[in-house]
C-alpha cells in the first residue's frame, strides 16, 4: 500500500512549487533523506574503500600495490585489501594484539619467532599452483617447515645496502663500504632505516662481527657503541623508504641505508645514484608469505599467496623493483642485460652467499636489541 | 494517589519524576556508558598494566614498580618528557601570542560580517591534519618553499637545515595546527568585555596602552587561560607531528610510547609512560590554573 508520503522526487518538486505538499510531509521526507544518508555506507558495502569479501594482505610499506596481484585481480575482479607495517617486529606485535589478517609478509630472520607465536597455519600446497616452480633452495629456510606443515612461501629476496649520490658523495678512491654511513664529512646528510631489524644487522657487519656471534654481551656492546657513534651524523631515521628516496633525490641526504628498490626507482627519475656493494658484504634476506591461523578467508588467502609467487608478479618485482623473486621462471622474462644492470643473478644462493645472510635470533636478544636501538635513536 | 503508584513500577516512576539527580543521570546515561566503557575501563587496565612487567611475549602480572623505577632512573625518559613539555610550552606561548592580535582585531575592529571572519580563521581546520603536516614539510624542507626562495633571492648559500627535522619544525607545525583553538576562546572573552568599561577608562585619562593593560587584558585572561590549556594538554602527547617533521632530535614522549606498544613490544612500560605523562600534565595544568586564578583575583 502506498502511503501518503511515498512520493517521487519529481512529484515532490511539483508539489512543493504548487504548495500542495504539507509541512509535515516535507519534514518526513527530510528525515528520510537523513536516515538514507547515514545508512548509505551500511547498505552498499561496494561504496567503502575496503571490500569485505577480499582477503587482507599485511605487508611492508611499498608492497601494498595491485601490480603484485595480477592473477588475483583476474580471478576476483579487484586487488586484496592492504594493511602495512613498518617492520616485521611491529607487524608481529599487531598480530599478537589481536589483529587478524589473511596473509602477512615477514622475513626469514623472524620466521621462527612468528611460527612460535602460534598465530600461523600451514598451507594447503595443492591450492598453490605455482608452488612447484619455487626455487628449492628457498623452500627450506629455518622455520619454514614445522611439524610436517609448510608455513612460509618465499616471495622476494634481496639486500639491505647503501644508496648514495655519485655526484655528492666523494669516495676519494676508497672501496664502497658500510663506513660510508659513518663518514663524518657527511654529518647530517645520512639516512638510516629506523628498524633494528635492518640497522642493527648492518652495524654488526660493519663491526666485523659474525652473525652467529652477535648475541654475546661483548658484541652487543660493540654494535651499540657503533650505532651511538653514528647517531649524531644521522639526519633521518625512518621506516618509510619514500622519505629516504625523496631526501636522496633533493640532495638533503648523500647516502642512505635502503633496499634494492630505491636505487632502481631513483635511477628511473634520473637521479645520479649508485647501489653500493660494500666490501664487508651487504645484508641479504628472504621474505615471503605466511597465513594467519584464523584467516577469515582461507581460499582467498591461498590465492593471494599463489599470486605473490606467480611469474607475473616475479617479472614486475625484478624489473620494476630490482628484487629477486622466488619463482625460477620469473627470471626467464627478464633479459640478461637488465639482470646485470640490477645486480641480480638467477641463482639466489649465489647472491645470498655473497652477502651476509640474516639468521633467526632468539627472542630474548631480539627484545633487548629493539629496546637498545630505540634508546640510541633517542640520543642515549 | 492513584492505583498505579502502589505498584513497584509506579513507585519507581514517581521517584524518577521527583528526583532531579536521577533524571539528570538518566539523561546523561548514553554518554556515561560510553565514558565507562571507552574511558574508565581502559584506564583501569592501563593502570594495572603499568605495574606488570613484560617477558618476551608474556606479561608477568605480579605487581612491581620496575617500570616506574626505570622511568626515574633512565635519563632518556626524563629528557624526552622534558623536551615534550618544552616543545608544547613553546607552542602554547607562540599560539596564544599570535592568536591574541587576531582575536582582538575581530572583536574590536570588525563590525560587519564577524561570522565570516571567524569562519575564515578556522579555515585551516577544513583540511586534514596530516595534509597540513605534509604541507609544512614542503614549506620547511631542504628544497622547500622557504629555502628555495631565500636561495633564489641570494640571501642564503646553503639551505637552512634546522628548519625541518628539528624541534623548531615541530613547534611551527603545531602552532599553525592549533591556532583556531586559541583564537576562538580569546575572541569570546574579548567580545564579552563591556565596552562602557573601556569608555570609562578613557574618560578617566587612560591612554590606549594603559587601558589595554588595565582593563582589556585582565578581562580577557579567562580566554587566554582556556586557550593555553586547550593547546598545552593535547600537544604534549602529540605523536604524528614529531614523527613526520621532528627528526632524531625532535622526537617526543608519545613517539617513545608508540614504540613500546609496537617495535619494542613492552606494553607495561608503554602504560607506565602514558600514566607518568598524564600525571605530569595534570600537575602542571592544576598549578597553572591555581596561579592564574590567584593572579586574576589580584587583578580585580
Amino acid at each position: 500500500m502506498k502511503r501518503k508520503t511515498d512520493i517521487s522526487p519529481q512529484e515532490m518538486t511539483d508539489r512543493l512549487q504548487s504548495g500542495t505538499l504539507s509541512r509535515r510531509q516535507f519534514q518526513q521526507m527530510l528525515a528520510g533523506a537523513g536516515i538514507a544518508m547515514v545508512a548509505t555506507p551500511v547498505l552498499s558495502p561496494s561504496a567503502l574503500a575496503a571490500p569485505a569479501d577480499q582477503g587482507t594482505y599485511f605487508t611492508w610499506g611499498g608492497y601494498d600495490i595491485p601490480e603484485l596481484f595480477a592473477p588475483y585481480i583476474e580471478q576476483h575482479g579487484e586487488a586484496p585489501n592492504f594493511a602495512a607495517f613498518g617492520g616485521s617486529e611491529e607487524g608481529l606485535t599487531k598480530l599478537m594484539g589481536g589483529y587478524v589478517v589473511d596473509v602477512a609478509h615477514p622475513c626469514n630472520a623472524v620466521l621462527p619467532r612468528w611460527v612460535a607465536s602460534g598465530l600461523l597455519q600451514p598451507f594447503d600446497l595443492s591450492q598453490l599452483s605455482n608452488w612447484d616452480d619455487v626455487i628449492p633452495a628457498l623452500k627450506n629456510l629455518e622455520g619454514s617447515v614445522h611439524d610436517g606443515g609448510t608455513y612460509f612461501a618465499p616471495m622476494d629476496w634481496g639486500q639491505t645496502s647503501i644508496t648514495y649520490r655519485e655526484d655528492l658523495f666523494d669516495l676519494q678512491g676508497a672501496e664502497e663500504s658500510w663506513g660510508m654511513l659513518w663518514d663524518e664529512r657527511y654529518a647530517g646528510q645520512i639516512g638510516v632505516i629506523a628498524s633494528a631489524g635492518d640497522t642493527w644487522w648492518c652495524a654488526t657487519i660493519f663491526a666485523g662481527v659474525d652473525f652467529t656471534e652477535m648475541t654475546t654481551d661483548e658484541n652487543f656492546d660493540k654494535v651499540a657503541a657503533l650505532l651511538r657513534q653514528q647517531r649524531p651524523l644521522v639526519r633521518l631515521y625512518t621506516d618509510d623508504v619514500t622519505t629516504l628516496e625523496q631526501a636522496l633525490a633533493s640532495g638533503e641526504l648523500v647516502a642512505a641505508m635502503t633496499w634494492n628498490s630505491s636505487p632502481v626507482d631513483l635511477k628511473r627519475q634520473d637521479v645520479p645514484v649508485r647501489w653500493a656493494n660494500p666490501k664487508e658484504g651487504a645484508l641479504t634476506w628472504v621474505c615471503g608469505a605466511v597465513m594467519h591461523k584464523d584467516a577469515p578467508n582461507p581460499e582467498r588467502a591461498h590465492d593471494i599467496i599463489d599470486s605473490l609467487i606467480s611469474v607475473d608478479t616475479g617479472r614486475f618485482l625484478i624489473d620494476e623493483y630490482g628484487y629477486g623473486h622466488s619463482n625460477s621462471k620469473s627470471f626467464d622474462e627478464v633479459s640478461e642485460e637488465r639482470l646485470a644492470e640490477l645486480g641480480l643473478t638467477r641463482n639466489p644462493s649465489e647472491m645470498l652467499d655473497a652477502g651476509k645472510f640474516q639468521i633467526p635470533l632468539d627472542e630474548e636478544f631480539t627484545s633487548r636489541m629493539n629496546g637498545e636501538f630505540e634508546q640510541i635513536k633517542a640520543g642515549f | 494517589m492513584t492505583q498505579t503508584h502502589d505498584t513497584l513500577r509506579g513507585r519507581l516512576y514517581a521517584f524518577f519524576l521527583r528526583s532531579e539527580p536521577v533524571r539528570g543521570f538518566a539523561l546523561l546515561s548514553p554518554t556515561l556508558l560510553i565514558m565507562l566503557a571507552g574511558m574508565c575501563v581502559p584506564f583501569v587496565i592501563l593502570v594495572a598494566m603499568s605495574f606488570w612487567t613484560q617477558h618476551v611475549f608474556e606479561f608477568d602480572t605480579t605487581l612491581s614498580l620496575t617500570n616506574y623505577n626505570e622511568i626515574v632512573d633512565k635519563p632518556m625518559y626524563r629528557v624526552l618528557l622534558t623536551r615534550s613539555l618544552a616543545i608544547s610550552g613553546a607552542c602554547t606561548v607562540a599560539t596564544v601570542l599570535l592568536a591574541y592580535p587576531m582575536a582582538y582585531y575581530v572583536a574590536f575592529h570588525v563590525h560587519r560580517h564577524k561570522m565570516v571572519w571567524i569562519v575564515l580563521m578556522t579555515l585551516p581546520f577544513w583540511s586534514s591534519y596530516l595534509l597540513r603536516v605534509f604541507a609544512w614539510k614542503i614549506i620547511l624542507g631542504y628544497n622547500g618553499a622557504i629555502n628555495a626562495s631565500f636561495m633564489g633571492l641570494g640571501w642564503l648559500e646553503k639551505p637552512l637545515e634546522f628548519l625541518l627535522y628539528s624541534p623548531t619544525a615541530v613547534v611551527i607545525t603545531l602552532t599553525h595546527a592549533w591556532a583556531a583553538f586559541a583564537i576562538l576562546p580569546i575572541y569570546v572573552s574579548l567580545e564579552k568585555i563591556d565596552r562602557s568599561l573601556l569608555e570609562a577608562a578613557t574618560d578617566l585619562g587612560d591612554g590606549p596602552v594603559k587601558r589595554f593593560i588595565g582593563v582589556t587584558l585582565p578581562l580577557s585572561l579567562p580566554g587566554v587561560i582556556a586557550a593555553s590549556l586547550l593547546i598545552f594538554i593535547p600537544t604534549v602527547g602529540d605523536f604524528v607531528t614529531p614523527a613526520l617533521v621532528g627528526g632524531p632530535d625532535g622526537a617526543m614522549i608519545a613517539n617513545l610510547i608508540q614504540v613500546q606498544f609496537a617495535r619494542v613490544n613492552n606494553w607495561p612500560m608503554g602504560a607506565a609512560l602514558s600514566l607518568a605523562m598524564m600525571v605530569i600534565i595534570a600537575a602542571i595544568s592544576l598549578l597553572y590554573i591555581w596561579t592564574a586564578r590567584r593572579f586574576t583575583e589580584y587583578g580585580r
